[in-house]
């Protein structure tokens, strides 16, 4: 009975993608993956973390392979919904509320965000700005992909992404801007 | 505030997307960015969120496939094998619930008998030494049912153990 019980176990524990699916996968979608997480979160070692836990559930997860793409936005949207319970669990005050200080204090923080020009503007986005800014700019989604990942409205979507855009453009164009207004608070 | 628009933001998108911004695309849109607040402010957000996107690109990957791939398969098989081992206890819970209700059963069909036995064990001058003809005849005059008692009950009592034995083997 006992070996019944193990190859039941053992056919149920068969992955939906053989190994060197996976790892063609992986190779392509690991660093896109973490750098998002990287960037939303500020915190490398999180997005290390995180990262590894969206591909261990991913594999998981008894989905069939519709292909690339869609296994892609699968990834990036188990990987948002871990940012949020880590946000939750943290008892942080919450997506929209994570201060800049948390950003500039974090050395591993401090050694991404200095590689770019985005860093401190990114650094004083909010979080879901973040999120709606990295997967529209970096990644490419179009709204609907969007709302597929984050599980906003599709239909605020535009709106959200136009007004972090305007704010980041801004931050860009004058990277003190954001300085002065912190100040003049 | 309502986001104005430009009917050429797509178009514009697609340019960066494909890394032909600016060379790579035609004078027109290139002037129309120019003079356009919308575009203008695409363009420099979607170089910059690019440019941070290649650079980040570029390193190595964190951890090998190959252990996450091992991770996923370990948790799915202890996912399987719970799912399994749930309708095995719940068989091990049914058999104890029976064993408990035919022991039950029978310790009250043979409570009228304790006081014959109490007088056979009190009166040893009746009955010097153990006679086995004295025991087969007594088992014989106990009513068929309640012997049947004793068999279901022992049988129970034997897949009770089956089940207890089968779980307590190691899993691995
Ligand atoms: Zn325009």
């Amino acid at each position: 009975m006992e070996n019944v019980a193990t190859g039941e176990a053992q056919r149920a524990a068969e992955l939906p993608m053989d190994n060197d699916a996976f790892a063609g996968f992986y190779e392509r979608s690991a660093r896109p993956l973490r750098a998002y997480l990287a960037r939303v979160s500020g915190d490398a070692a999180l997005a290390d973390d995180l990262m590894q836990e969206s591909y261990v559930r991913f594999l998981c997860a008894a989905r069939s392979w519709d292909g690339e793409v869609a296994g892609r936005r699968y990834l990036f949207r188990i990987a948002t919904n871990l940012l949020k319970d880590h946000w939750r669990r943290a008892r942080s005050p919450s997506i929209e509320e994570i201060p800049e200080e948390l950003f500039a204090t974090s050395p591993d923080a401090a050694r991404i965000e200095s590689q770019f020009l985005l860093g401190p503007a990114l650094a004083a986005m909010r979080p879901r700005d973040r999120q709606l800014l990295w997967l529209a700019y970096a990644e490419g989604y179009s709204h609907r992909e969007i709302a597929d990942v984050t599980g906003l409205a599709s239909a605020s979507i535009r709106l959200l992404l136009f007004r972090a855009r305007r704010k980041i453009a801004r931050l860009l164009r004058e990277p003190e801007a954001e300085g002065r207004q912190g100040r003049a608070r | 505030m309502i986001p104005k628009s430009c009917p050429r933001q797509s178009e514009v998108a697609a340019q960066v997307l494909r890394g032909q911004w600016p060379a790579g695309c035609v004078e027109d849109l290139r002037q129309h960015v120019n003079g356009c607040r919308a575009c203008g402010e695409l363009v420099l957000v979607m170089l910059a969120f690019q440019s941070a996107r290649a650079q980040a690109v570029s390193g190595p990957a964190p951890v090998s496939a190959g252990v996450l791939w091992w991770r996923a398969q370990l948790r799915r098989r202890n996912a399987a094998v719970e799912r399994i081992a749930r309708p095995i206890l719940g068989a091990q819970i049914f058999a104890l619930v029976v064993t408990i209700a035919i022991a039950a059963i029978l310790l009250v069909a043979q409570a009228r008998n304790v006081p014959r036995w109490f007088s056979w064990l009190t009166q040893p001058g009746q009955s010097p030494g153990l006679h086995f003809e004295d025991l087969w005849s007594s088992a014989l005059a106990m009513p068929v049912w309640g012997l049947m008692l004793l068999v279901f009950g022992l049988a129970a009592v034997a897949v009770l153990g089956g089940f207890v034995l089968f779980s307590d083997r190691p899993r691995q």
